[in-house]
């Protein structure tokens, strides 16, 4: 097995798995749930685990699913093809990595063909995913308000998205109308809990993913708030469709001449809502206000996290060198011109921000 | 001349406009010149539409562009973008 790292959905087959029979052989009577696995939907969405369905069954059958386990699902694959065509769709779907997935089928076969196609995906039967509750795969060491609203805030995305597809214009246009406002601000203690879920959790923007060094716990940024030449930052953001919370944050190391960011990261929820482009443009502004002439950000460069890597490359900065497993570092000069941050965003040393 | 199995730049380009064309719902992309700077108030790429461009680039032409590309200085402009997919595109990506 080669996954590591929290599981953020899980994908539940229907037939024999959250029901108790098959849907389309039961007639006028279709099965009824799981006891057990419906504790385990409850259970597991209380810690900000969505869940999802991949059945070969008619669109219907998710609907029975829904009714009978009265659970929303965050989205549903209904089809004969491949589970694991599913799966790559459902991960698409809900904007997170495949290997943060787990797969729950009955069907030896279906597990299998998942766990050829997908290796990095957990792959379980129905009597594993009973226990699985225990598994430190689906223990976030943190459940932070933003986990508990994450079911809804899928909704509220879904919405956004489908009013993005009828709006026409341009996405900063869109951004524009939603009212979307993103907030940077000096961390304070009462963020830590979602600092470490964010730097837990997130991969396709995390600078640091992977990386073996020190541990980003709770005391790790609790540290950092009161070391005299660190700055902790929180980003928020919310628009006219919901309020995301905290989506994002970065760790800035002043010293003179260069400042680092020995971690940044972001929600892969906030994608495409202008939100990593707004950090990077804040950072380059708020280090050469100070003096600083280089802003260094060692990311580590592999597959997963390439949306970071172009935004870093669309915010000017380069790696010299050839790529390795350390953190390239990524680099940008800080004299002018700088770039424009937009009005929707209020920051420290910004007009209408808050103080530095 | 393309050495056989390569693609042909202006394909690719085109294969590019069209693309961007429908992931931004941007007609007006479909005419960019070759010098069009991708990150550029233009064409105005991020890291939604970045990542669904180099996952269709591999899709389409078997080219990883961010792991040969670390700096993904290959995506300076449309037509820097399109030479260098067109020079490593597999045979069986674009026939």
């Amino acid at each position: 097995m080669t996954r590591e790292g929290p599981v953020k959905c899980v994908v539940w087959d229907i037939d024999n798995t959250l029901l108790t029979g098959t849907y389309l052989e039961s007639g006028d009577q279709p099965p009824g749930a799981d006891p057990a696995l419906t504790a385990v939907l409850a259970e597991l969405g209380e810690r900000g685990i969505l869940h999802a369905l991949a059945s070969k069954n008619p669109p219907e059958a998710a609907e029975h699913t829904a009714r009978v386990t009265g659970w929303r699902f965050a989205a549903a694959e209904c089809g004969w093809g491949s589970k694991s065509g599913a799966l790559a769709r459902i991960a698409a779907a809900l904007g997170i990595a495949v290997d943060a997935l787990a797969f729950v089928d009955d069907d030896p076969y279906e597990r299998a063909e998942v766990g050829l196609a997908l290796p990095g995906v957990l792959v379980l039967s129905p009597e594993d995913a009973a226990e699985a509750a225990g598994w430190p795969e689906f223990s976030p060491p943190v459940i932070t308000p933003e986990a508990r609203r994450r079911g809804e805030m899928y909704a509220e995305r879904r919405r956004r998205q489908a009013a993005e597809r009828s709006f026409g214009g341009t996405r900063e246009e869109f951004l524009a109308s939603a009212g979307t406002q993103v907030g940077i601000a000096a961390a304070t203690a009462a963020d830590v809990p979602r600092l470490e879920e964010l730097a837990v959790r997130t991969r396709q923007f995390n600078s640091a993913a992977g990386l073996p060094g020190p541990a980003m716990s709770q005391d790790w940024f609790r540290g950092l708030l009161s070391a005299p030449d660190r700055d902790v930052v929180t980003v928020r953001l919310r628009d006219a469709f919901g309020d995301d919370g905290v989506v994002g944050g970065c760790v800035i190391a002043r010293d003179a001449g260069t400042w680092t960011v020995p971690l940044l990261m972001m929600s892969c929820r906030a994608m495409g809502r202008g939100v990593i482009d707004a950090l990077l443009a804040w950072l380059i502004r708020h280090a050469a206000r100070a003096g600083a002439r280089r802003l260094l950000i060692p990311c580590v460069a592999n597959s997963r996290n390439v949306p970071l890597r172009l935004a870093l490359a669309a915010a000017g900065f380069r790696a010299p060198g050839p790529a390795g497993p350390a953190p390239a570092p990524y680099q940008r000069d800080l004299g002018p011109p700088l770039p424009a941050l937009p009005r929707r965003v209020s920051a420290p040393g910004e007009p209408g921000g808050d103080a530095a | 001349m393309n050495p056989p199995g390569r693609a042909d730049v202006a394909s690719v380009s085109d294969d590019l406009r069209a693309f961007l064309a429908s992931a931004t719902g941007r007609d007006e992309l479909l005419r960019i010149p070759p010098g069009t700077a991708l990150f550029g108030t233009e064409v105005g790429l991020d890291s939604l539409t970045g990542t669904l461009l180099l996952r269709e680039i591999q899709r389409r032409f078997g080219v990883d562009v961010a792991g040969e590309d670390l700096n993904l200085d290959s995506l300076a402009t449309l037509g820097t973008l399109a030479a260098f997919v067109a020079q490593r595109a597999r045979p069986e990506g674009h026939p």
